[in-house]
Protein backbone atom coordinates (compact mmCIF):
# COMPACT_ATOMS: atom_id res chain seq x y z
CA UNK A 1 0.00 0.00 0.00
CA UNK A 2 2.87 2.49 1.29
CA UNK A 3 4.63 1.53 -2.16
CA UNK A 4 1.97 1.93 -4.30
CA UNK A 5 1.11 4.98 -3.02
CA UNK A 6 4.69 6.34 -3.12
CA UNK A 7 5.21 5.22 -6.84
CA UNK A 8 2.02 7.37 -7.71
CA UNK A 9 2.54 10.50 -5.84
CA UNK A 10 6.55 10.34 -6.70
CA UNK A 11 4.93 9.93 -10.56
CA UNK A 12 2.51 12.26 -10.64
CA UNK A 13 4.91 14.81 -8.99
CA UNK A 14 7.57 14.60 -11.80
CA UNK A 15 4.70 14.56 -14.05
CA UNK A 16 3.76 18.29 -13.10
CA UNK A 17 7.74 18.78 -12.50
CA UNK A 18 8.27 18.55 -16.33
CA UNK A 19 5.37 21.01 -16.77
CA UNK A 20 6.39 23.68 -14.06
CA UNK A 21 10.15 23.23 -15.61
CA UNK A 22 8.48 23.81 -19.00
CA UNK A 23 6.82 27.90 -17.86
CA UNK A 24 9.25 28.44 -15.73
CA UNK A 25 12.49 28.07 -18.78
CA UNK A 26 10.48 30.62 -21.20
CA UNK A 27 9.80 32.93 -18.34
CA UNK A 28 13.19 32.97 -17.21
CA UNK A 29 14.73 33.24 -20.55
CA UNK A 30 12.63 35.37 -22.65
CA UNK A 31 10.15 36.98 -19.40
CA UNK A 32 6.86 35.03 -21.17
CA UNK A 33 4.64 34.11 -19.00
CA UNK A 34 3.53 31.47 -22.25
CA UNK A 35 -0.40 30.95 -21.62
CA UNK A 36 -0.06 28.64 -24.81
CA UNK A 37 1.88 26.31 -23.77
CA UNK A 38 -1.49 24.49 -22.46
CA UNK A 39 -1.67 24.42 -26.85
CA UNK A 40 1.87 22.92 -27.06
CA UNK A 41 0.73 19.82 -24.90
CA UNK A 42 -2.14 19.75 -27.01
CA UNK A 43 -0.22 19.56 -29.75
CA UNK A 44 1.38 16.31 -28.65
CA UNK A 45 -1.86 15.07 -27.63
CA UNK A 46 -3.41 15.21 -30.48
CA UNK A 47 -0.44 13.45 -32.21
CA UNK A 48 -0.46 10.88 -29.79
CA UNK A 49 -4.69 10.46 -31.08
CA UNK A 50 -3.87 10.40 -34.62
CA UNK A 51 -0.89 7.98 -34.50
CA UNK A 52 -3.21 5.99 -31.43
CA UNK A 53 -2.96 2.70 -33.85
CA UNK A 54 0.75 2.92 -34.22
CA UNK A 55 2.92 1.17 -31.67
CA UNK A 56 3.14 3.80 -28.61
CA UNK A 57 6.94 5.05 -28.72
CA UNK A 58 5.95 5.27 -32.57
CA UNK A 59 3.11 8.11 -31.23
CA UNK A 60 5.37 9.60 -28.16
CA UNK A 61 7.98 10.23 -31.09
CA UNK A 62 4.88 11.90 -33.13
CA UNK A 63 3.98 13.99 -30.41
CA UNK A 64 7.33 14.96 -29.77
CA UNK A 65 7.65 16.57 -33.08
CA UNK A 66 4.03 18.04 -33.05
CA UNK A 67 4.77 20.03 -29.85
CA UNK A 68 8.46 21.25 -30.82
CA UNK A 69 6.72 22.24 -34.21
CA UNK A 70 3.86 24.26 -32.60
CA UNK A 71 6.21 25.62 -30.23
CA UNK A 72 8.78 26.68 -32.36
CA UNK A 73 6.59 27.82 -34.87
CA UNK A 74 4.54 30.03 -32.19
CA UNK A 75 8.19 31.65 -30.87
CA UNK A 76 8.77 32.23 -34.34
CA UNK A 77 5.65 34.09 -36.13
CA UNK A 78 4.33 35.60 -32.22
CA UNK A 79 7.59 35.78 -29.86
CA UNK A 80 9.78 36.75 -32.08
CA UNK A 81 8.64 39.56 -33.56
CA UNK A 82 7.98 40.73 -29.71
CA UNK A 83 11.59 39.65 -28.61
CA UNK A 84 12.26 43.21 -26.70
CA UNK A 85 8.32 43.46 -25.86
CA UNK A 86 7.09 44.04 -22.02
CA UNK A 87 6.44 40.83 -19.90
CA UNK A 88 2.78 42.51 -20.40
CA UNK A 89 2.80 42.00 -24.28
CA UNK A 90 4.16 38.83 -24.41
CA UNK A 91 1.33 37.46 -21.88
CA UNK A 92 -1.07 39.08 -24.03
CA UNK A 93 0.57 37.86 -26.71
CA UNK A 94 0.61 33.91 -25.37
CA UNK A 95 -3.20 34.52 -24.85
CA UNK A 96 -3.42 35.22 -28.41
CA UNK A 97 -1.17 32.16 -29.52
CA UNK A 98 -3.25 30.34 -26.94
CA UNK A 99 -6.80 30.93 -28.14
CA UNK A 100 -5.92 30.52 -31.84
CA UNK A 101 -4.69 27.15 -31.67
CA UNK A 102 -7.28 26.00 -29.79
CA UNK A 103 -10.07 27.56 -31.81
CA UNK A 104 -8.36 26.35 -34.79
CA UNK A 105 -8.09 22.58 -33.42
CA UNK A 106 -11.59 23.01 -32.05
CA UNK A 107 -13.16 24.31 -36.05
CA UNK A 108 -10.69 21.55 -37.76
CA UNK A 109 -9.60 18.91 -36.05
CA UNK A 110 -11.02 18.47 -32.44
CA UNK A 111 -14.82 19.63 -32.70
CA UNK A 112 -15.29 17.81 -29.72
CA UNK A 113 -13.52 15.00 -27.57
CA UNK A 114 -12.01 11.92 -29.29
CA UNK A 115 -11.53 8.91 -27.04
CA UNK A 116 -8.12 7.50 -27.15
CA UNK A 117 -8.11 3.55 -25.86
CA UNK A 118 -5.86 2.49 -23.54
CA UNK A 119 -2.63 0.52 -24.44
CA UNK A 120 -3.25 -2.73 -23.58
CA UNK A 121 -0.30 -2.88 -21.51
CA UNK A 122 -1.17 -0.06 -19.79
CA UNK A 123 -4.67 -1.20 -18.18
CA UNK A 124 -2.09 -4.16 -16.63
CA UNK A 125 -1.27 -4.38 -12.93
CA UNK A 126 1.90 -6.22 -11.92
CA UNK A 127 3.21 -7.32 -8.47
CA UNK A 128 6.03 -5.42 -7.29
CA UNK A 129 8.14 -6.62 -3.93
CA UNK A 130 4.12 -7.26 -2.68
CA UNK A 131 2.03 -4.34 -3.47
CA UNK A 132 0.17 -4.51 -6.41
CA UNK A 133 0.63 -1.65 -8.99
CA UNK A 134 -0.73 0.19 -11.75
CA UNK A 135 1.57 -0.06 -15.39
CA UNK A 136 0.39 3.44 -16.24
CA UNK A 137 1.82 4.92 -12.80
CA UNK A 138 5.29 2.93 -13.24
CA UNK A 139 4.90 4.14 -16.75
CA UNK A 140 4.47 7.92 -15.38
CA UNK A 141 7.24 7.50 -12.96
CA UNK A 142 9.86 6.01 -14.78
CA UNK A 143 8.98 8.32 -18.28
CA UNK A 144 8.92 12.00 -16.43
CA UNK A 145 11.39 10.62 -13.83
CA UNK A 146 13.90 10.02 -16.99
CA UNK A 147 12.97 13.10 -18.84
CA UNK A 148 13.97 15.14 -15.32
CA UNK A 149 17.19 13.22 -15.64
CA UNK A 150 17.68 14.27 -18.67
CA UNK A 151 16.84 18.08 -18.53
CA UNK A 152 19.35 17.94 -15.52
CA UNK A 153 22.14 16.53 -17.10
CA UNK A 154 21.50 18.90 -20.41
CA UNK A 155 20.94 21.79 -18.12
CA UNK A 156 23.81 21.22 -15.82
CA UNK A 157 26.60 19.45 -18.03
CA UNK A 158 26.31 21.00 -21.51
CA UNK A 159 27.28 24.27 -22.99
CA UNK A 160 23.91 24.73 -24.11
CA UNK A 161 21.86 23.82 -20.67
CA UNK A 162 24.71 26.41 -19.16
CA UNK A 163 23.77 29.33 -21.31
CA UNK A 164 20.09 28.36 -20.59
CA UNK A 165 20.74 28.54 -17.23
CA UNK A 166 22.03 31.77 -17.26
CA UNK A 167 19.91 33.27 -19.86
CA UNK A 168 16.77 31.90 -17.53
CA UNK A 169 18.55 34.21 -14.72
CA UNK A 170 19.84 37.20 -16.23
CA UNK A 171 19.37 37.49 -19.94
CA UNK A 172 21.19 40.87 -20.51
CA UNK A 173 24.34 39.70 -18.62
CA UNK A 174 24.45 36.28 -20.65
CA UNK A 175 23.92 37.77 -23.95
CA UNK A 176 27.04 40.50 -22.93
CA UNK A 177 29.14 37.45 -22.16
CA UNK A 178 28.31 36.37 -25.79
CA UNK A 179 25.40 33.72 -25.03
CA UNK A 180 23.18 33.91 -28.06
CA UNK A 181 19.68 34.73 -28.31
CA UNK A 182 18.98 33.46 -31.35
CA UNK A 183 20.66 30.48 -30.06
CA UNK A 184 18.90 30.13 -26.66
CA UNK A 185 15.61 31.45 -27.28
CA UNK A 186 14.66 28.70 -29.55
CA UNK A 187 16.63 25.90 -27.61
CA UNK A 188 14.32 26.85 -25.07
CA UNK A 189 11.24 26.27 -27.20
CA UNK A 190 12.65 23.04 -28.41
CA UNK A 191 13.16 22.22 -24.99
CA UNK A 192 9.52 23.14 -23.78
CA UNK A 193 8.03 21.39 -26.80
CA UNK A 194 9.92 17.83 -25.87
CA UNK A 195 8.64 18.14 -22.19
CA UNK A 196 5.28 19.43 -23.15
CA UNK A 197 5.05 16.02 -25.49
CA UNK A 198 6.04 13.82 -22.80
CA UNK A 199 3.56 15.23 -20.34
CA UNK A 200 0.79 14.91 -22.85
CA UNK A 201 1.64 11.56 -23.90
CA UNK A 202 1.01 10.77 -19.79
CA UNK A 203 -1.67 12.89 -19.69
CA UNK A 204 -3.55 10.76 -22.69
CA UNK A 205 -2.47 7.64 -20.98
CA UNK A 206 -4.34 8.74 -17.90
CA UNK A 207 -7.05 10.49 -19.18
CA UNK A 208 -8.35 8.33 -22.37
CA UNK A 209 -9.47 11.69 -24.71
CA UNK A 210 -7.92 14.07 -26.42
CA UNK A 211 -9.93 17.61 -26.52
CA UNK A 212 -9.27 21.22 -27.88
CA UNK A 213 -9.19 22.53 -24.39
CA UNK A 214 -7.20 19.69 -22.68
CA UNK A 215 -4.05 22.11 -21.91
CA UNK A 216 -5.78 24.41 -19.79
CA UNK A 217 -5.25 21.91 -16.85
CA UNK A 218 -1.90 21.62 -16.89
CA UNK A 219 -1.11 24.67 -18.33
CA UNK A 220 -2.62 26.09 -14.92
CA UNK A 221 -0.63 23.34 -12.76
CA UNK A 222 2.48 24.49 -14.73
CA UNK A 223 1.86 27.73 -13.57
CA UNK A 224 1.14 27.21 -9.92
CA UNK A 225 3.60 24.99 -9.71
CA UNK A 226 6.25 27.16 -10.41
CA UNK A 227 4.94 30.27 -8.70
CA UNK A 228 5.40 28.02 -5.65
CA UNK A 229 8.67 26.79 -6.12
CA UNK A 230 9.73 30.06 -7.39
CA UNK A 231 9.56 31.75 -11.30
CA UNK A 232 13.25 32.55 -11.69
CA UNK A 233 14.73 28.92 -10.47
CA UNK A 234 14.40 26.53 -12.98
CA UNK A 235 15.39 24.13 -9.52
CA UNK A 236 12.69 26.02 -7.68
CA UNK A 237 10.22 25.46 -10.35
CA UNK A 238 10.91 21.43 -10.57
CA UNK A 239 10.45 21.10 -6.80
CA UNK A 240 6.92 23.58 -6.64
CA UNK A 241 5.44 20.82 -9.62
CA UNK A 242 6.87 17.88 -7.65
CA UNK A 243 5.45 19.35 -4.26
CA UNK A 244 1.90 20.19 -5.86
CA UNK A 245 2.00 16.60 -7.74
CA UNK A 246 2.58 14.75 -4.53
CA UNK A 247 0.23 16.85 -2.69
CA UNK A 248 -2.56 15.61 -5.01
CA UNK A 249 -1.48 12.17 -5.19
CA UNK A 250 -1.80 12.49 -1.25
CA UNK A 251 -4.66 14.25 -0.90
CA UNK A 252 -6.18 11.80 -3.35
CA UNK A 253 -5.33 8.72 -0.76
CA UNK A 254 -5.91 10.57 2.46
CA UNK A 255 -9.25 12.46 1.68
CA UNK A 256 -12.69 10.74 2.94
CA UNK A 257 -14.65 9.67 -0.05
CA UNK A 258 -16.96 12.77 0.44
CA UNK A 259 -14.06 15.47 0.60
CA UNK A 260 -12.39 14.03 -2.63
CA UNK A 261 -14.27 16.38 -4.84
CA UNK A 262 -12.92 19.32 -2.36
CA UNK A 263 -8.84 18.40 -3.02
CA UNK A 264 -8.03 21.36 -4.85
CA UNK A 265 -9.67 23.40 -1.88
CA UNK A 266 -7.35 21.92 0.17
CA UNK A 267 -4.38 21.89 -2.28
CA UNK A 268 -4.68 25.90 -2.81
CA UNK A 269 -5.32 26.71 0.68
CA UNK A 270 -1.85 25.25 1.64
CA UNK A 271 -0.72 26.81 -1.33
CA UNK A 272 -1.71 30.13 -0.65
CA UNK A 273 -0.56 29.18 3.18
CA UNK A 274 2.88 28.76 1.73
CA UNK A 275 3.11 31.99 -0.67
CA UNK A 276 1.97 33.93 2.31
CA UNK A 277 5.29 32.98 4.02
CA UNK A 278 7.59 33.02 0.73
CA UNK A 279 6.02 34.84 -1.35
CA UNK A 280 8.79 34.72 -3.65
CA UNK A 281 8.38 30.97 -4.14
CA UNK A 282 10.00 28.41 -1.99
CA UNK A 283 13.82 28.27 -3.94
CA UNK A 284 13.39 31.95 -5.58
CA UNK A 285 16.32 34.65 -4.90
CA UNK A 286 17.89 34.49 -8.61
CA UNK A 287 16.90 37.77 -10.73
CA UNK A 288 14.72 37.86 -13.39
CA UNK A 289 14.95 39.48 -16.68
CA UNK A 290 12.09 42.21 -16.91
CA UNK A 291 12.34 43.08 -20.44
CA UNK B 1 41.87 55.46 -29.97
CA UNK B 2 40.23 51.99 -28.60
CA UNK B 3 37.17 53.83 -26.93
CA UNK B 4 36.07 57.21 -28.13
CA UNK B 5 32.63 59.01 -27.05
CA UNK B 6 32.17 62.31 -28.86
CA UNK B 7 29.76 64.52 -27.61
CA UNK B 8 27.33 61.65 -25.89
CA UNK B 9 24.01 62.44 -24.73
CA UNK B 10 22.24 59.59 -23.12
CA UNK B 11 18.33 59.21 -22.30
CA UNK B 12 16.69 57.19 -20.15
CA UNK B 13 12.74 56.91 -20.54
CA UNK B 14 11.15 59.53 -22.48
CA UNK B 15 12.86 62.78 -20.12
CA UNK B 16 15.65 61.81 -18.02
CA UNK B 17 18.83 62.85 -20.33
CA UNK B 18 21.36 61.60 -17.62
CA UNK B 19 24.26 62.59 -19.80
CA UNK B 20 24.50 65.51 -21.69
CA UNK B 21 27.37 66.12 -23.89
CA UNK B 22 30.18 64.03 -22.85
CA UNK B 23 33.25 63.61 -24.64
CA UNK B 24 36.03 61.43 -23.52
CA UNK B 25 38.94 58.73 -25.06
CA UNK B 26 40.73 56.05 -23.82
CA UNK B 27 43.85 54.75 -25.98
CA UNK B 28 45.71 51.53 -26.60
CA UNK B 29 46.99 50.19 -23.40
CA UNK B 30 45.55 52.91 -21.26
CA UNK B 31 44.26 52.96 -18.16
CA UNK B 32 41.66 55.78 -17.54
CA UNK B 33 39.49 56.54 -14.87
CA UNK B 34 35.81 58.03 -14.50
CA UNK B 35 35.37 59.83 -11.13
CA UNK B 36 32.86 61.66 -9.94
CA UNK B 37 29.77 61.78 -7.52
CA UNK B 38 26.36 59.35 -7.50
CA UNK B 39 24.33 60.63 -10.37
CA UNK B 40 26.91 61.90 -12.48
CA UNK B 41 26.12 59.63 -15.78
CA UNK B 42 29.87 57.25 -14.93
CA UNK B 43 28.01 53.63 -15.20
CA UNK B 44 25.30 55.44 -17.60
CA UNK B 45 28.46 55.88 -20.11
CA UNK B 46 29.37 52.16 -19.62
CA UNK B 47 26.17 50.59 -20.07
CA UNK B 48 25.77 52.90 -23.25
CA UNK B 49 29.20 51.51 -24.79
CA UNK B 50 27.59 48.00 -23.63
CA UNK B 51 24.51 49.14 -26.13
CA UNK B 52 22.33 48.93 -23.14
CA UNK B 53 21.66 52.48 -22.85
CA UNK B 54 20.16 54.17 -26.46
CA UNK B 55 22.23 56.86 -27.95
CA UNK B 56 20.31 60.19 -28.57
CA UNK B 57 22.74 61.69 -29.97
CA UNK B 58 26.78 62.16 -30.44
CA UNK B 59 29.09 58.96 -31.56
CA UNK B 60 30.51 56.27 -29.76
CA UNK B 61 32.54 54.32 -31.11
CA UNK B 62 35.30 50.98 -30.18
CA UNK B 63 37.99 50.85 -32.51
CA UNK B 64 36.26 53.71 -34.99
CA UNK B 65 33.19 51.14 -35.35
CA UNK B 66 30.06 52.95 -34.06
CA UNK B 67 28.20 51.05 -31.21
CA UNK B 68 25.12 52.18 -33.00
CA UNK B 69 25.52 50.30 -36.43
CA UNK B 70 23.47 47.38 -37.24
CA UNK B 71 25.67 44.57 -36.39
CA UNK B 72 27.76 45.98 -33.98
CA UNK B 73 28.63 43.45 -31.42
CA UNK B 74 30.47 43.86 -27.89
CA UNK B 75 31.54 40.86 -27.68
CA UNK B 76 32.79 40.65 -31.49
CA UNK B 77 34.80 44.01 -30.18
CA UNK B 78 35.51 42.01 -27.53
CA UNK B 79 34.19 44.46 -25.12
CA UNK B 80 34.25 42.98 -21.24
CA UNK B 81 31.77 44.41 -18.80
CA UNK B 82 32.06 43.99 -14.85
CA UNK B 83 28.99 45.66 -13.80
CA UNK B 84 28.16 47.83 -10.73
CA UNK B 85 26.21 44.57 -9.34
CA UNK B 86 28.70 42.05 -10.77
CA UNK B 87 26.31 40.08 -12.56
CA UNK B 88 27.60 36.65 -11.06
CA UNK B 89 24.96 33.72 -12.31
CA UNK B 90 23.88 32.97 -8.36
CA UNK B 91 22.21 29.32 -9.69
CA UNK B 92 25.54 28.44 -11.58
CA UNK B 93 29.27 27.45 -10.30
CA UNK B 94 31.95 29.30 -9.75
CA UNK B 95 33.48 27.22 -12.55
CA UNK B 96 30.23 27.28 -14.71
CA UNK B 97 30.55 31.37 -14.67
CA UNK B 98 34.22 31.55 -15.19
CA UNK B 99 33.27 28.92 -18.42
CA UNK B 100 30.61 31.41 -20.07
CA UNK B 101 33.43 33.92 -19.87
CA UNK B 102 35.09 32.54 -22.77
CA UNK B 103 32.00 30.73 -23.95
CA UNK B 104 32.32 32.15 -27.60
CA UNK B 105 36.07 31.66 -27.91
CA UNK B 106 37.34 29.22 -30.59
CA UNK B 107 40.66 28.68 -28.77
CA UNK B 108 40.35 26.11 -26.30
CA UNK B 109 43.79 25.18 -25.40
CA UNK B 110 44.18 28.96 -25.10
CA UNK B 111 41.24 29.30 -23.38
CA UNK B 112 42.27 26.64 -21.41
CA UNK B 113 45.58 28.55 -20.44
CA UNK B 114 43.84 31.75 -19.64
CA UNK B 115 41.28 29.91 -16.82
CA UNK B 116 44.63 28.20 -15.60
CA UNK B 117 46.19 32.25 -15.49
CA UNK B 118 42.34 33.22 -13.96
CA UNK B 119 43.03 30.84 -11.20
CA UNK B 120 46.25 31.60 -9.98
CA UNK B 121 45.68 35.34 -10.49
CA UNK B 122 42.26 34.74 -7.91
CA UNK B 123 43.03 31.94 -6.01
CA UNK B 124 39.88 31.47 -4.21
CA UNK B 125 37.87 31.18 -7.68
CA UNK B 126 40.23 27.14 -7.74
CA UNK B 127 39.52 26.70 -4.06
CA UNK B 128 35.28 27.50 -4.62
CA UNK B 129 35.44 26.28 -8.28
CA UNK B 130 32.72 23.77 -7.88
CA UNK B 131 30.94 25.59 -5.58
CA UNK B 132 27.41 28.08 -6.36
CA UNK B 133 28.63 31.36 -6.84
CA UNK B 134 25.80 32.62 -4.68
CA UNK B 135 27.56 31.08 -1.60
CA UNK B 136 30.87 33.31 -2.33
CA UNK B 137 31.36 36.55 -0.24
CA UNK B 138 30.92 40.00 -1.69
CA UNK B 139 34.84 40.04 -2.66
CA UNK B 140 34.66 36.37 -3.73
CA UNK B 141 32.44 37.22 -6.15
CA UNK B 142 33.90 40.73 -7.52
CA UNK B 143 37.24 38.52 -8.32
CA UNK B 144 34.75 35.99 -10.36
CA UNK B 145 33.20 38.55 -12.18
CA UNK B 146 36.40 40.36 -13.09
CA UNK B 147 38.09 36.96 -13.78
CA UNK B 148 35.35 36.18 -16.03
CA UNK B 149 35.30 39.26 -18.00
CA UNK B 150 38.85 38.52 -18.32
CA UNK B 151 38.64 35.53 -20.15
CA UNK B 152 37.14 37.34 -23.19
CA UNK B 153 40.16 38.22 -23.87
CA UNK B 154 38.92 41.36 -23.70
CA UNK B 155 40.14 44.24 -25.92
CA UNK B 156 38.87 47.11 -23.70
CA UNK B 157 37.71 46.35 -20.03
CA UNK B 158 35.04 48.29 -18.48
CA UNK B 159 35.23 48.19 -14.95
CA UNK B 160 32.17 49.65 -13.18
CA UNK B 161 32.57 50.56 -9.31
CA UNK B 162 34.90 47.16 -8.70
CA UNK B 163 35.22 48.52 -4.81
CA UNK B 164 31.97 49.53 -4.08
CA UNK B 165 30.92 48.11 -0.74
CA UNK B 166 34.06 45.68 -0.44
CA UNK B 167 36.18 45.34 2.55
CA UNK B 168 39.67 47.97 2.92
CA UNK B 169 41.90 44.40 2.24
CA UNK B 170 39.72 43.13 -0.83
CA UNK B 171 39.95 47.16 -2.18
CA UNK B 172 43.64 46.87 -1.95
CA UNK B 173 43.49 43.55 -3.92
CA UNK B 174 41.19 44.80 -6.41
CA UNK B 175 43.45 47.77 -7.48
CA UNK B 176 46.52 45.11 -7.17
CA UNK B 177 44.84 43.73 -9.76
CA UNK B 178 43.57 46.95 -11.72
CA UNK B 179 47.53 47.60 -11.75
CA UNK B 180 48.63 44.45 -12.75
CA UNK B 181 46.10 44.37 -15.32
CA UNK B 182 47.61 48.28 -16.97
CA UNK B 183 51.08 46.80 -16.56
CA UNK B 184 50.31 43.35 -18.45
CA UNK B 185 48.97 46.43 -21.21
CA UNK B 186 45.24 45.92 -21.04
CA UNK B 187 43.09 49.22 -22.21
CA UNK B 188 40.94 49.98 -18.92
CA UNK B 189 37.99 52.46 -18.20
CA UNK B 190 37.83 52.41 -14.77
CA UNK B 191 34.45 53.86 -12.94
CA UNK B 192 34.93 54.21 -9.65
CA UNK B 193 33.59 56.81 -6.45
CA UNK B 194 37.45 56.38 -4.79
CA UNK B 195 38.64 59.45 -6.21
CA UNK B 196 42.08 59.12 -4.59
CA UNK B 197 43.06 55.47 -5.10
CA UNK B 198 41.73 56.12 -8.86
CA UNK B 199 43.80 59.21 -9.23
CA UNK B 200 46.52 56.68 -8.17
CA UNK B 201 46.58 54.10 -10.46
CA UNK B 202 45.16 55.30 -13.64
CA UNK B 203 47.66 57.10 -16.95
CA UNK B 204 44.43 59.49 -17.01
CA UNK B 205 41.33 60.81 -15.33
CA UNK B 206 37.93 62.36 -16.29
CA UNK B 207 36.01 64.15 -13.39
CA UNK B 208 32.40 63.66 -14.44
CA UNK B 209 29.51 66.30 -12.77
CA UNK B 210 26.25 65.72 -13.07
CA UNK B 211 24.08 65.43 -15.99
CA UNK B 212 27.76 63.83 -17.36
CA UNK B 213 29.27 66.58 -18.20
CA UNK B 214 33.48 66.70 -18.00
CA UNK B 215 34.68 69.30 -15.49
CA UNK B 216 38.44 68.68 -16.27
CA UNK B 217 40.39 65.31 -17.91
CA UNK B 218 44.32 64.46 -17.42
CA UNK B 219 46.88 63.08 -15.70
CA UNK B 220 46.53 63.62 -11.64
CA UNK B 221 48.45 66.29 -11.67
CA UNK B 222 47.43 67.90 -14.40
CA UNK B 223 43.90 67.64 -12.75
CA UNK B 224 45.40 69.33 -9.38
CA UNK B 225 45.73 72.64 -11.18
CA UNK B 226 42.28 72.69 -12.27
CA UNK B 227 40.66 74.57 -9.80
CA UNK B 228 36.99 73.45 -10.56
CA UNK B 229 38.17 70.24 -10.15
CA UNK B 230 39.61 70.40 -7.13
CA UNK B 231 37.20 72.29 -5.72
CA UNK B 232 34.39 69.63 -6.56
CA UNK B 233 37.01 66.95 -5.70
CA UNK B 234 37.30 68.75 -2.13
CA UNK B 235 41.20 68.21 -2.48
CA UNK B 236 44.32 68.70 -4.58
CA UNK B 237 45.76 65.15 -5.83
CA UNK B 238 49.32 66.37 -4.52
CA UNK B 239 47.63 67.20 -1.28
CA UNK B 240 47.09 63.96 -0.59
CA UNK B 241 50.25 62.41 -2.33
CA UNK B 242 48.93 61.43 -5.53
CA UNK B 243 51.72 62.52 -8.02
CA UNK B 244 51.15 60.24 -11.17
Amino acid sequence: MILEFLISAVGLGALYALLTIGVALLFGVLGLMNFAYGEIILAGAFAMYLFRDQPWLVALLMAIVFAVVVALLSERLAFHPLRNADPVTLMIASFAVSLAIQSLARMTVLPRTRGVAPEDFLAHRVDLLGADVSVLDLLTLALCGTMLVAVAWMMGRTSLGIQLRAAAEDFQMASSLGVRANLVIPSAFVTVGVLAAVGSAVLVARQGAVSADMGLQPMLIGVVGAVLGGMSSLKGAALGGFLLGAATALLESLLPTDLIAFRDAFLFSALIAVLVVRPQGLLSGAKVRVS
Amino acid sequence: MVLSITDAYLQYGASVMAVQGCSLHVGEGELVSLIGQNGAGKSTLVKAVMGQVPLHSGTITVDGHSVSDRGFSTVRKRVSHVPEDRGIFASLTVGENLRLGGITRKDKAGLARDIERELERFPVLRKYWSRGASLLSGGEQQQLAIARALLLDPRLLLLDEPTLGLAPIIVDLIFDVVVQLREEGMTILLVEQNAVRSLEVSDRSYVLQAPGKVLGSGSAAELGELPAVVEYLGFSPAEVGVTR
